[in-house]
This record gives C-alpha cells, structure tokens and sequence, in this order.
C-alpha cells in the first residue's frame, strides 16, 4: 500500500519559508528556474510514494514533486538531491540527450547511496572518465521507453531496459522491487513526458567494487 | 610551541550574532529535577547554533533536541534528537557545547538538552527558543544581496559551474575588496578562477599580494566532495561586503585568496578526479595536469603563507571537522609545528567554545590514512614552507547527528561547519601572523641548509592529544621505510638535456609538459653548464626537489644523477672556478673568482677572501659566511644567498635570470648594498635581510 509522505499539515507551516525563497529566488541566478515554487492546487499533484521521499524536498520547498512535475526532465533530475551521481553520469555521457526529441521516457534512478554501494571511486572515475561506451550502456540498463508509473511497471510483471534487458517488477510489501534487487524508494516522480523512481541499488551486469570499509584518503 | 590563545576570546565572541533564552515558563519552574540539565544557552552563528549548559555528574552523553516553532513558540512541527554529545567532541569536557547545524537557517527553534547516564534518560532542561540567523547578507544591500544557487535552492542544488562564475564575477564587480583572476584552464578549458581579496582594495599584482602574507584556501579539489566549496562562495561574499569591524581588520593585515573550484570538469561529472581520471590530489609534486600545475603556479607568485585544503570524509566514525598537519617528514620542523598549533591550539580550542568536533584525521577507525603522499596538497604546501591543514567533512550524520537522512540537513551542516573553520583559519593568521612568518623563515633557512637526510616517503608522528584528543585514535604512524631514507644528501642534482627539455607522455591525452617547465612552475633555481643542467639543494624547497628528481622517489619525474660537494674541509690560497663546483663545510682561504659559464654552490662554507663572478651561470650560496666583498655581475641562470653573513660590501648587477628572481634573504651584509640593472630584480621571499650599510635602488626594501 502507498504510503504519503508528511503529514498534509506540513505543507501549512513550509508555505512561510517558501515565501521567502520566492523573494530572495530572484536576486541569486540559479540554473533552474525557482520562480514557480508555488504549487498549482489542482489534484493532479503527483503523489510520490516510499520511504525515501521523507527525506527529499516536499511541501513547497525547492525541488518538491510538484514543482518537478513541470520540468523537463533532465533539469528534474538535478532537482533531486540524492541523484548527484546518476544525473552527472546521465548528462556527461549524453544519455539523454540522444533519446528522441517527444518520446516518454522511464527512469529507474540510483540515489548516490546506491553508487556508493556498487562502485569504487577509483572504478566509477574510471568508468566515467575513460569507459563512456560501457558507461552508456550501464546507464540505459535504468531507462525505459514510455513515461511509466511504477503501479503500471509492477502490473506488467516484466519491462525491457533501453539496454535490452530484462527487469522483472514485483510489489515487495510498501514499495517495488525492480530486477530482485532494487526497490523503488521514492516512487512516481513526474517531469515532461517522464517518470521518475528513485532506486536503491545499482541495475546492470557490471560487478560491484565498492568496499565500504575502505575510506578513502582525502 | 604552544602559544597562549586567550586574546582570540574576544575576536571569536564577536562571531556570536545573538543570545537568547526562552522567555518560557519552564524557566518559571522552582525546583530543578535531579540529573536535569541546567544553564541552557544557544547562542546563534551563520547556520548553526551554539548549545551549551553545565554538565550533569554521571552523565554518559547528552541527547540534543530540536522542535520548529512559530513565532509565539508554538511547535509546528515533531521534536527531534537531533545531536548527541560526547566526551571526545571536545577538549574542554567540563563545558559541554554543540554546535546544532541543518536545520534552514533563518527559521525558529526549541532546543531542550537532556543526558544519559548509560542508557538510561534523564529529565530534559528547560526550553530555549530562539530564530536562527538568516543567510548572511541584507537581501536590499548591492552585492550583499547576492546568493548561490545552493542558497536559493536550500541546498537542494550545488552551486553551478556557471552559477559560481556570474555570482564571483557579481561580487568582483561590486565590491572594491574583490578582483576574480583566472590562474588556468581545466582539460576541459572550464576557467579556474581565484578571488584575491583585500582592504581597501587587494594589491594590483602577485608580487604585491606576496608582500602581504596572503593565506590561501582551496576549497573543491574532488569533485564529488562539495561541501566546503558553498562554504568558499557564501564567505567570498561576506569578506567582499561585510563592514563588520573584524572583516575589515582580517582584509587590512592579509590578501584572502580562494579558489572555488580547481577541478571544475570533475565537478561537472560529480567524480573525485578530473576528466582525464586523475586524483588531483595525488598531483600537486607532480603537476602532470593543468588544474595543479595551475595552483602550484599561484603559489609561486602569490606565495601564500598558510593555507586550507577542503573535502569530504566518507569515514561516519570520524569526527565534524578531521584535520591534518603537513606529516612528510621533510617539511622543516617549524612549519610543521606551526600547523600542528593552527589545529590543535586553535581549532580544537575554539570548535569547543562552538562545539564543533574538530579532530586528527582519522579520528576514530582512520585506519590509513593521511599518511606522506608529496603528491597531496597538504604536503606540497608544507614542502613549500607554507603552515596548512587538510580539513574532512564527516560526509554522513555519523554517530552523533541522527537527523542527517534528509539531504539539505546534511549538506547545510558540512558547509556551515567549514564556513566556521575558514573564519577560524582567518582568525589564527591574524592573530598568530607573526609567529607564522617566523616559522616560515626559519624553514626556509633549515631548508637551505641542505642538512640531514632525505625521507621520500614516511610522516611525522601525530601524538594523541593529552585532553585527551577528541578522537580516539591519532593518525597511523607511518614512519619511514629504511630504504626510502638517504642520509647523505646531495649537494644537486644534474640532468642531461633529454631529461630536462624531453618530450614527456605523462599529461592528459598522453602528452606532459617537460621537466624544465614543471621545475619553473615550482620556481626552482636551475643552472646550466656544459655538460647538464643543474638543481642544487641548497634551496628553500630542498625537501620536495629529490623527490621529483632522486632515483630513489616514490612518484618522481626522472631520475637525476646525485652530485656530491667536490670541495669540503680547508683549502687554502685563490679559488677559481670552472664547470660546477659545490661547496660543503668547507673553509677557503683566499679569494674566490667564478668564472663565466661556471657555477658555485656552497653551504655551510667560510669564505676568507672576495667573491667575484661576472658571467657565472650561476651563484647558489646558504648558510655559510664571506669575510670579504661579494661582487655578483651578468649572471645568466640563478642568484640565491640564504642565511649569509657576509663581511663587506655585496653588489648585484646586470643579471639576467629570465623569469627566475635573484633572491637575497635572511642574510647579513655587513656592508652597503647595491643591486642595480638586475633582471628580474631581486627578492626575499619575506624573509628579511640585516643590512648595517645603505641599501640601494633595486635592493632598497630587501
């Protein structure tokens, strides 16, 4: 069963502080637009659902789903604060940029916790540095063609990754499970034309390289 | 050296922007309950706030909790433990404090502290309320108006590439203080920028910022570790506006310079190194990048004395703040020391008044880490005789912030806690300004020397702090290995032509720069004659050149051929000089004549007799003594005397040393000097000349 994320009065006590965002917002000169930080109060406000979401932007504040709703995609991503690994490997490999222009388009997202969780630093500089075709492909193995709401993933048992793969999709309690691995933790985003799920683990064949115990030195 | 710091109360009181008790009933309450924290405080800064109450016997730790509240103190929100305080947070147990951060700065709170004895919970305090203090800047003030986008964002959002370029190019246009130079360019040809910054204005060029004692931070050298390079930009802007009495003064006594962002392409890709894959950190001896070569470029020209290296620190054991000395055991003593003062004098003093948890690197589970890497900024700038210090940011909440699931409060605590610790850097060179160029000048005599061994890789030992030290482990000892230690240093190193102009593979896209060009970004002095080219020891950096050019580095740039002192011990009767002649604990009685194309390097020596060289390729002398005239005309490769006590008159002219400067410092003439027609003309690092006779045109204000 989807569970909401904050208890609906908090929106009442963030409305004051977004106020105030909106009137400092346009003395700073941000790469995304903050000036629609205003909800618009229809009830198609996209409900985003796991137990990831209490922790990202909600209410009114920058970045909330609402506000994502009306972006393009790929400043979406950059809206969502445990995304900063997978959004600049999505926008320096040029992912995104090369899916035709007007197509849906479904994204299974790792939060950085998941990265951390998979690669080395060393690996993914490597990757992201010197791999970019190996790179690509890891990062078509979390998209799908269509803007899909994780209900709909889950009802279709299966999807096909722009990889070719195949990810199985199961209801796992609360959330989705994605490929029996990752589950979707903050589910449902919405951008133009795309769905977001933020995942926990990393899809895709690569092997895992990180060693938690293993700090690096600065 | 462990100077008193008690005159620093004050500065730091006037970061206290607010005090402020609950005006609740609960302070009404008569009687307080047994084991009931008493004395509560908080005090307000730039995005955190300082808690502090008198210590509960038996207690085990304190639990900190944080309620939003409206303006009439009404919660709006669930309390929430939002710290935990320890014994190891601070040195100064007996006054606990804790500096609560995350929360968005600028709205209101309820704090309540309460301790533990073992597991067991005691009876909260009384409430304190209080608004925290808004982002720093009036939003109707030119330029203080300014914000970043991880401002405007609630740090939803890091600061752009672009972003950070319009926002430090709005502060330089509107403040006097501020002028945004461009040191380089990235693989990726992104600019990397530095704000010099100074009061009234910063000093027009990098030789007049030299003169001031500049300190330098550089904030954002892995890409994926953001945090300190918000703090950079958020205090550009206050040192750029504030008319804050202290600003001002810091401004006055130094040239503040900031480097946002040397690695702006691994920024971009949010990866630890730059485009090409490489640490960057693990390149500033080296200087196989743009990016360090960059930097290490500044530092030669704008020769800061104390700086700040900024990261994240994935170790969530580890304290707030992890800092780190220069270890190598080839930094000279003073500087090492003078380091170990900056962070263990003064930062862990005031992160207790503050309750920041500064601490060793490492800290708790470091296991190996901070260890001797040249390659590391923190070792390059202590090989470079600059006082510096690493500083982590713990990356996660860790044991003792529980409310760090949510991103923006774990990225507003780690910068706000490196705003604080770069206030604090500003502060300790204020106030201990004199005592760093002390140490500095000492070093670079000790260096000059070209005594003692060599180590190519291993650290000094960092003792646990006797508090004890908040944390509870000090670094790995990493001592040397007795095959990476040389106990008879060379008098130079002499490489052949291929070595030195050699085309070299070792940059991005397999192509380096050569040998010459790296050893002119470090600004060695280098000298040719006949048969190769020469880098005597005897030099303020004389603890990193054999690790770039000795057989034995670890991570070096070629392997030079060692050149022992060809004249030591007592030599009576005129000396002339021909090809390269190195001097060691040599006494010559008699006359010294250098002859054109020919080179003397000396240390240790005594010279009873004039020196005489006109045309000399080059005249290297530290830490030794002429009992006669030094007459130095139409040198072509370098001029160098360090630490020389020289009985007669000394004249420098006419020589022409290409972009490398005659330097003449921490020297004693006891005699006139007279430098005229020199070029470039000569210099002193800051490190002052003791002249009895009149000084004249070039050599005036040596």
């Amino acid at each position: 069963m989807p569970q909401t994320t904050r208890p609906r009065s908090r929106a009442l006590r963030l409305l004051v502080p977004a106020l105030l965002l909106a009137t400092i917002a346009c003395t700073g000169t941000p790469a995304g637009s903050t000036t629609d930080v205003q909800p618009p109060h229809n009830t198609s406000a996209p409900q985003v659902t796991g137990p990831l979401c209490a922790a990202l932007p909600t209410g009114t504040e920058p970045g909330n789903p609402t506000f994502l709703a009306g972006q393009p995609v790929d400043q979406a991503l950059r809206w969502i604060p445990t995304l900063t690994t997978f959004e600049a490997a999505l926008r320096t490999s040029g992912v995104l940029a090369d899916l035709p222009t007007g197509t849906g388009i479904t994204i299974l997202a790792p939060s950085d916790d998941a990265f951390a969780a998979k690669f080395s630093e060393d690996n993914w500089d490597d990757l992201m540095a010197r791999h970019t075709d190996q790179l690509r492909t890891l990062l078509k193995a979390h998209l799908i063609a269509g803007a899909h709401p994780i209900d709909e993933l889950v009802t279709a048992g299966a999807t096909t990754t722009l990889d070719g793969a195949t990810a199985t999709v199961t209801r796992t309690g609360p959330t989705a499970r994605l490929a029996d691995r990752a589950d979707a933790v903050c589910a449902d985003y919405q951008a133009t034309n795309a769905r977001i799920h933020i995942i926990n683990a990393v899809l895709g064949p690569l092997p895992t390289t990180a060693n938690d115990t293993d700090h690096r030195a600065h | 050296m462990r100077p008193q710091r008690s005159t620093l109360i004050a500065v730091s009181a006037l970061l206290a922007v607010t005090l402020t008790t609950a005006p609740s009933p609960a302070n009404a309450q008569s009687a307080a309950e047994p084991n009931q924290v008493a004395a509560l405080t908080v005090r307000q800064a730039d995005g955190y706030a300082t808690l502090a109450w008198q210590p509960v016997d038996g207690a085990t730790d304190y639990q900190i909790e944080r309620t939003a509240v409206d303006a009439n103190g009404t919660p709006t929100g669930a309390p929430t433990i939002v710290g935990i305080w320890r014994p190891n947070r601070q040195i100064n147990q007996g006054s606990p404090t804790f500096a609560d951060s995350g929360f968005n700065p600028g709205d209101t709170f309820q704090w309540r502290v309460r301790a533990r004895a073992g597991t067991t919970e005691q009876p909260y305090s009384a409430p304190v309320v209080a608004a925290t203090t808004v982002p720093w800047g009036n939003p109707g003030t030119p330029g203080e108006q300014l914000r970043t986008q991880w401002e405007t964002t609630h740090a939803a959002q890091y600061t752009s590439d672009t972003d950070e370029y319009a926002y430090t190019a709005a502060i330089d246009a509107l403040s006097d203080r501020v002028r945004v130079v461009e040191l380089g360019r990235t693989v990726q040809n992104r600019p990397v920028n530095m704000l010099v910054i100074g009061h009234p204005t910063p000093p027009a060029t990098p030789a007049a910022v030299a003169a001031t004692a500049p300190v330098a931070i550089n904030c954002n050298v892995h890409g994926n570790e953001p945090g300190d390079r918000e703090a950079c930009l958020i205090m550009a802007r206050q040192l750029a506006f504030s008319t804050d009495p202290r600003i001002t003064d810091l401004l006055s006594h130094t040239t503040v310079l900031i480097v946002p962002t040397i690695n702006g392409d691994g920024r971009a890709a949010n990866t630890r190194g730059n485009s090409t894959g490489q640490d960057l950190n693990r390149d500033y001896s080296l200087i196989r990048q743009p990016e360090t070569a960059a930097y290490i470029k500044m530092v030669r020209d704008y020769r800061p004395v104390a700086g700040y290296d900024g990261h994240e620190y994935g170790n969530s054991r580890a304290g707030d703040l992890p800092m780190l000395p220069p270890r190598h055991q080839n930094v000279a003593q003073p500087i090492f020391d003078q380091s170990q003062d900056m962070i263990e004098g003064h930062m862990y003093a005031k992160g207790a008044e503050a309750g920041w948890w500064a601490c060793p690197y490492g800290c708790e589970g470091g296991g190996n880490v901070g260890l001797s890497e040249e390659t590391i900024l923190r070792n390059t700038l202590g090989l470079k005789n600059v006082a510096n210090s690493l500083l982590e940011l713990r990356s996660s909440g860790g044991q003792t912030r529980p409310d760090e699931g949510n991103t923006a409060n774990n990225r507003r605590r780690k910068t706000y806690s490196a705003l604080w610790t770069f206030h604090q850097f500003l502060d300790y060179h204020r106030a201990d300004r004199g005592q760093i160029l002390t140490s500095r000048a000492e070093a670079i005599e000790i260096q000059a020397a070209n005594t003692g061994r060599l180590v190519f890789r291993g650290s000094r030992p960092i003792p646990a702090h006797p508090a004890p030290h908040p944390g509870d482990s000090p670094p790995p000892l990493d001592a040397p290995r007795a095959d990476l230690i040389l106990d008879n240093a060379p008098c130079a190193y002499r490489l052949t032509d291929e070595q030195y102009n050699g085309a070299r593979t070792d940059g991005p896209g397999g192509v380096g720069t050569t040998v010459a060009q790296r050893i002119a970004a470090h600004g060695w002095k280098v000298i040719k004659t006949g048969d190769g080219w020469y880098v005597p020891l005897n030099q303020p950096e004389r603890g990193l050149i054999p690790l770039l050019l000795d057989t034995k580095g670890v991570e070096k740039l070629t392997d030079g051929e060692r050149i022992y002192p060809t004249l030591t011990g007592r030599r009576n009767g005129p000396l002339v000089v021909s090809g390269f002649t190195c001097a060691a604990d040599a006494t010559i009685n008699g006359p010294v004549t250098v002859r054109a194309g020919a080179a003397l390097v000396a240390t240790g020596t005594t010279i009873s007799g004039p020196v005489s060289a006109t045309r000399a390729a080059g005249i290297v002398l530290a830490d030794s003594a002429v009992n006669g005239p030094v007459q130095i005309t139409s040198t072509t490769d370098a001029v160098s005397i360090i630490d020389v006590t020289i009985a007669g008159p000394v004249s420098l002219s006419g020589n022409t040393t290409g972009t490398d400067a005659p330097l003449l410092a921490g020297s004693t003439i006891r005699g006139p000097l007279s430098c005229t027609a020199n070029s470039p003309a000569p210099i002193n690092l800051g490190v002052a000349n003791t002249v009895h006779g009149p000084r004249t045109t070039q050599c005036a204000a040596l």
